[in-house]
C-alpha cells in the first residue's frame, strides 16, 4: 500500500493562514476499479447473465412447489436418520472440541515459550480448517468405510480446527497477571493454567463450541450425501426419485431440528456472557 | 471467632450438585450420541486408503498441478474463486433488503419475526438441493454454481447485517439534526459511514467460507474444483486428488491471509 | 440574542422540564448553565435549536421564531447555531475530516452529498476549522484511534465550519478527565474572545463554570434560580441551586 502513496503523490492543500497539509489520495476509486474488473472476469468465466435468470427464473420454483404439500406420513422414516444427524453432530463436535483444548494451548504464544511448537501447531490448524467438510466426509468414507462413524469424524476434525483457532486466540488474550501469582506461588504449570487461565476463557470456549455445534447440525444433514450417514443419505434418495413432498418433510423437520438447536444454544450461550 | 469462620463456611454456595447435574447431562449426551456410530462399515482397507490419499499428497501429479489449460488445477482454480466472488457479491446485495425487513430497529415486531424465519428457511435448506433448482434454470455448471453460493450466503449475512443494524449508533442523528441535515443526508452520513465497514468486513468473511464450501457444487455438477475432486477420489486417482488438494489448500490459505488482513484493517483503522 | 419569554416545556408523560423561563443573552456571552441532573439544563439548550419544542411562551434567537420554525426553514435556521455533545456524536469509524466535513452537508446539491464529494474551499474551511481547534495534524486518522479530548475537538472543529452565531454545548467535558476537560473550556474561551460566538454551555462542574463563563444561568426543577454574573455567585446562590442536595461535592469544588 506504500507503493500507491509513491504513485499517487499526496495534494497540498494551503489554508489561509499560510499552513500547508498534506491530503492523501483516496484508494477508493482504485479498489472500485478493482472490484469492477474482478466482476467482469468473474461474469465471463462463469458465464452467469441475467437475461437467462430472469427468464427461467419459475423454473426455480418447479421443485419447490413440488415440496408442497409435504408428504406427512413419511416422518416416521426419517425420524431415525435426522436422530442419526443430530448424534453425529453431538459427538463430533464434543470429541472434535475436546481435542482442540491441547492444540489451542500448544499454539497460544502466552502459554508455550516455544516458537517453533506454536507456529508448527498453528500451520496444522491452518491446513485442517482449509480442507472443506465435505472432502474431509468423503475421505472419510473412504477410509473407514460408508456410515455415520465417517460422517462423525468429519465433523470432529472440522470442528477441531475451528474451535482450536478460536481458543488459541481467546488464550492469547487473558490477562497473565492470575498466572504469573500462580507461578509465583509455586504451582506447577499445569495446575497454575488450570486454576487462572481455565476460568477465564472457560465461558468464551463453551459459547464457541455450542456456535459450532449449531453449524455442525446443518453441516451434518449434508454429509449424508457422500455417503457419511445421517438424513442425507435419505435426502439424496428422494432427490433422485424424485419424491420432493418426501424431501419437503425432510427439509420441515430439518429446519425445526436446527431452528430448537440454536434457540437452545442462544439461550444457554447468553447465560455464559 | 472460630464460630464465625465454620458458619461463613456452612453458607458457602453448595454448587456441588449442580457441577454434578451438568457433567451428568453432558455424559448422557455422549454416551446416546454414541450409539449412532457405525464401524461395521471399517474394515483393513481403510488404512490402505489413508495410505494413498498421503503418498498423493506427497507425490502430487505434477502435470495437473502445473497445466494451465482448462483442464488444469490453475483453471479449475479460478473458476471456483470467480464462482465464490460472483455468489458473495450477489447473496450479500440480497442480503441489505432482508436485513433492514428483520431489524427490530426498522420494522415492528411481526415483520421481524417473519423476516427471521424467512431467513432461517433459506439457510435450512441445504446447498446440493439448491444446486438442483438452478440447475433446472442455468443448466449445469459454473452459473448455477454461483447462484447457488448465493443462496447459501444470504442467510449468514444478513443474520450478520442484522446484528450490525442493530448495534447502530444513533447519537450521531442529534448531531446532524443539530446542523440542519435532511433525513436522506442523515442517512448518507450518519448510517451509512457505520455500517460500511462492517458490510465489508462480512462480505470478505463469507467469501472465505464460499471457497472453502463450493466443492460441494461438484456433487451436483454446478462447477468448480469439486467434480473433478470428487471423481479423482471414486477412481482411486490419488495423485490427482493429491494435485487438487494442495492447489486448494495453498489458494485457501493466501485468500485466509489477506482476508484476515483486510479485516483487521477495517475494524480497527489503519 | 437569544430571548426566552415566560418559555414552558411539559413533556408528554407530564414532566416538567421547563416553567415560565425569561432570560435574554445577548450576542458573544459565556453562559454557563448549571443544576442537578434532571433540572431542566438539557431541555433549556435543546429548546434554543428546536431540538425539543416549547409547550408555551415565546422564544426568538436570531430575530427569528423558534416555534413557528419548520421543515427547511428550521434545517436553515439549525446551520446558524452549533452544537457540542457529551458523548462527542462523531461517526468514529471514519476520518476526523470527514466528520467535520459533515457540516458542510446540508449546503451541499444533491449528487455531492450522494457520492460524498467535497469541494476544495469546503475541504479548507474544515482544515482551518481543525487548526483552530489545534489538531490539524490528525485530519486524516480515523477518529476512533484518537483520545477523547481530541474527539471532542473534532465535535468543535465540526461546529465551527457551519460558521455559528452560537454555540450549544451539553456536558461538552463531563465524559472526559480534569485535564482534559480545562483543555477544551479553553477552546470555547478562546472560540468566544477571538470570534465572538455566543456560548451557551450545560456544566455540572461547578468550579469550571466559574473559572470560564461571564455568567452564570442556575436552574432548579425546570426554574431558573438565579441568573447573573459570575462574580456574583457565592456559597449561598450554590446552595440554593442544587437544593442542599449534593453538598459535599459542592463544598469540594469551591
Amino acid at each position: 500500500m506504500n507503493l500507491f502513496y509513491k504513485i499517487f503523490k499526496p495534494k497540498r492543500i494551503t489554508l489561509p493562514n499560510g499552513k500547508t497539509v498534506l491530503e492523501r489520495r483516496s484508494r477508493l476509486p482504485l479498489i472500485l476499479f478493482a472490484v469492477l474488473i474482478a466482476t467482469a472476469v468473474a461474469i465471463r468465466i462463469t458465464g452467469f447473465d441475467p437475461v437467462i435468470l430472469a427468464k427461467r427464473i419459475d423454473q426455480f420454483f418447479v421443485i419447490l412447489r413440488q415440496m408442497f404439500p409435504p408428504q406427512y406420513n413419511y416422518t416416521s422414516k426419517i425420524l431415525s436418520p435426522l436422530f442419526d444427524t443430530i448424534k453425529m453432530s453431538l459427538l463430533g463436535s464434543a470429541v472434535g472440541a475436546l481435542l482442540a483444548i491441547p492444540a489451542a494451548v500448544f499454539s497460544s504464544n502466552n502459554i508455550t515459550k516455544n516458537r517453533l511448537i506454536v507456529y508448527a501447531n498453528r500451520l496444522f490448524l491452518s491446513i485442517v480448517r482449509t480442507l472443506p467438510t465435505l472432502v474431509t466426509a468423503l475421505v472419510a468414507t473412504y477410509v473407514f468405510g460408508l456410515g455415520t462413524l465417517a460422517g462423525t469424524v468429519a465433523i470432529a476434525v472440522f470442528t477441531f480446527a475451528y474451535v482450536g483457532k478460536q481458543l488459541y486466540e481467546q488464550i492469547e488474550t487473558v490477562d497473565m497477571g492470575a498466572h504469573e501469582a500462580m507461578t509465583a506461588l509455586g504451582s506447577g504449570k499445569l495446575s497454575a493454567f488450570w486454576t487462572s487461565i481455565s476460568p477465564q476463557v472457560m465461558p468464551a470456549y463453551l459459547s464457541t463450541c455450542l456456535f459450532c455445534l449449531e453449524g455442525n447440525v446443518r453441516y451434518a444433514a449434508i454429509l449424508g450425501y457422500v455417503g457419511a450417514g445421517g438424513l442425507g443419505i435419505i435426502l439424496n434418495e428422494k432427490i433422485g426419485w424424485r419424491e420432493y413432498d418426501s424431501v419437503g418433510m425432510i427439509l420441515i423437520l430439518l429446519f425445526v431440528t436446527v431452528a430448537a438447536i440454536e434457540m437452545l444454544s442462544h439461550v444457554i450461550r447468553r447465560k455464559l456472557t | 471467632m472460630n464460630d464465625a469462620i465454620e458458619r461463613k463456611l456452612r453458607l458457602a454456595p453448595k454448587r456441588w450438585y449442580l457441577k454434578l447435574t451438568v457433567a451428568l447431562v453432558f455424559a448422557a449426551i455422549i454416551a446416546w450420541s454414541s450409539t449412532a456410530v457405525d464401524a461395521s462399515g471399517t474394515d483393513s482397507r481403510g488404512l490402505l486408503i489413508a495410505r494413498g490419499i498421503l503418498l498423493g499428497l506427497v507425490r502430487p501429479n505434477k502435470e495437473l498441478l502445473l497445466n494451465m489449460t482448462k483442464q488444469g488445477v490453475a483453471y479449475l482454480l479460478l473458476e471456483t474463486v470467480c464462482i465464490a466472488y460472483l455468489g458473495t457479491l450477489v447473496g450479500a446485495i440480497i442480503a441489505i433488503p432482508l436485513a433492514f425487513l428483520s431489524s427490530a430497529k426498522i420494522v415492528p415486531k411481526p415483520v421481524v419475526v417473519l423476516g427471521r424465519a424467512v431467513t432461517m428457511a433459506v439457510r435450512t435448506i441445504p446447498a446440493f438441493v439448491y444446486g438442483l433448482m438452478f440447475i433446472r434454470v442455468t443448466g449445469p455448471g459454473a452459473f448455477a454454481g454461483l447462484l447457488t453460493m448465493s443462496m447459501c450466503s444470504v442467510g449468514m449475512v444478513s443474520k450478520m447485517y442484522i446484528e450490525f443494524i442493530d448495534d447502530l449508533d444513533k447519537k450521531i442523528f442529534e448531531s446532524l439534526d443539530a446542523c440542519g441535515c435532511t433525513a436522506f443526508q442523515k442517512i448518507r452520513y450518519g448510517i451509512i459511514p457505520q455500517l460500511i465497514p462492517d458490510f465489508i468486513s462480512t462480505i470478505i468473511y463469507r467469501f472465505d467460507m464460499n471457497l472453502r464450501d463450493a466443492t460441494v457444487l461438484g456433487l451436483v455438477g454446478a462447477g468448480g474444483i469439486g467434480a473433478p475432486l470428487i471423481f479423482a477420489m471414486g477412481a482411486y486417482r490419488w495423485s490427482e486428488v493429491g494435485a487438487i488438494l494442495i492447489g486448494l489448500i495453498v489458494l485457501i490459505l493466501i485468500i485466509e491471509f489477506f482476508s484476515s488482513r483486510i479485516r483487521r484493517k477495517l475494524a480497527r483503522g489503519l | 440574542m437569544i430571548e426566552f419569554s415566560h418559555v414552558t416545556k411539559i413533556y408528554p408523560n407530564g414532566v416538567i422540564g421547563l416553567s415560565d423561563v425569561t432570560l435574554q443573552i445577548a450576542q458573544g456571552e459565556f453562559v454557563a448553565i448549571i443544576g442537578l441532573s434532571g433540572a431542566g439544563k438539557s431541555t433549556l439548550l435543546r429548546a434554543v435549536n428546536k431540538l425539543h419544542g416549547i409547550s408555551s411562551g415565546t422564544l426568538t434567537v436570531t430575530g427569528a421564531d423558534v416555534c413557528a420554525l419548520k421543515g427547511k426553514a428550521l434545517r436553515r435556521f439549525r446551520r446558524g447555531i452549533g452544537m457540542i455533545f457529551q458523548s462527542f456524536n462523531l461517526v468514529s469509524r471514519t476520518t476526523v475530516i470527514k466528520n467535520v466535513l459533515a457540516a458542510k452537508v446540508p449546503d451541499m446539491p444533491f449528487f455531492r452529498v450522494l457520492f460524498g464529494l467535497y469541494r476544495r474551499e469546503d475541504k479548507i474551511a474544515a482544515l482551518t476549522s481543525l487548526d483552530k481547534v489545534g489538531i490539524l495534524d490528525k485530519a486524516y486518522s480515523r477518529v476512533d484511534q484518537l483520545s477523547g479530548g481530541q474527539q471532542q475537538r473534532v465535535a468543535l472543529a465540526r461546529t465551527l465550519t457551519q460558521h455559528p452565531k452560537i454555540i450549544l454545548a451539553d456536558e461538552p467535558v463531563a465524559a472526559l478527565d480534569p485535564v482534559t476537560a480545562k483543555l477544551v473550556m479553553d477552546d470555547f474561551r478562546r472560540i468566544n474572545n477571538d470570534m465572538g460566538i455566543t456560548i451557551l454551555v450545560n456544566i455540572h462542574h461547578v468550579e469550571l463554570a466559574l473559572e470560564y463563563a461571564d455568567r452564570i444561568i442556575g436552574i432548579r426543577d425546570g426554574t431558573i434560580v438565579f441568573d447573573g454574573a459570575t462574580s456574583s455567585v457565592n456559597q449561598e446562590v450554590i446552595r440554593e441551586i442544587y437544593a442542599g442536595k449534593a453538598p459535599n461535592e459542592t463544598e469540594e469544588l469551591i
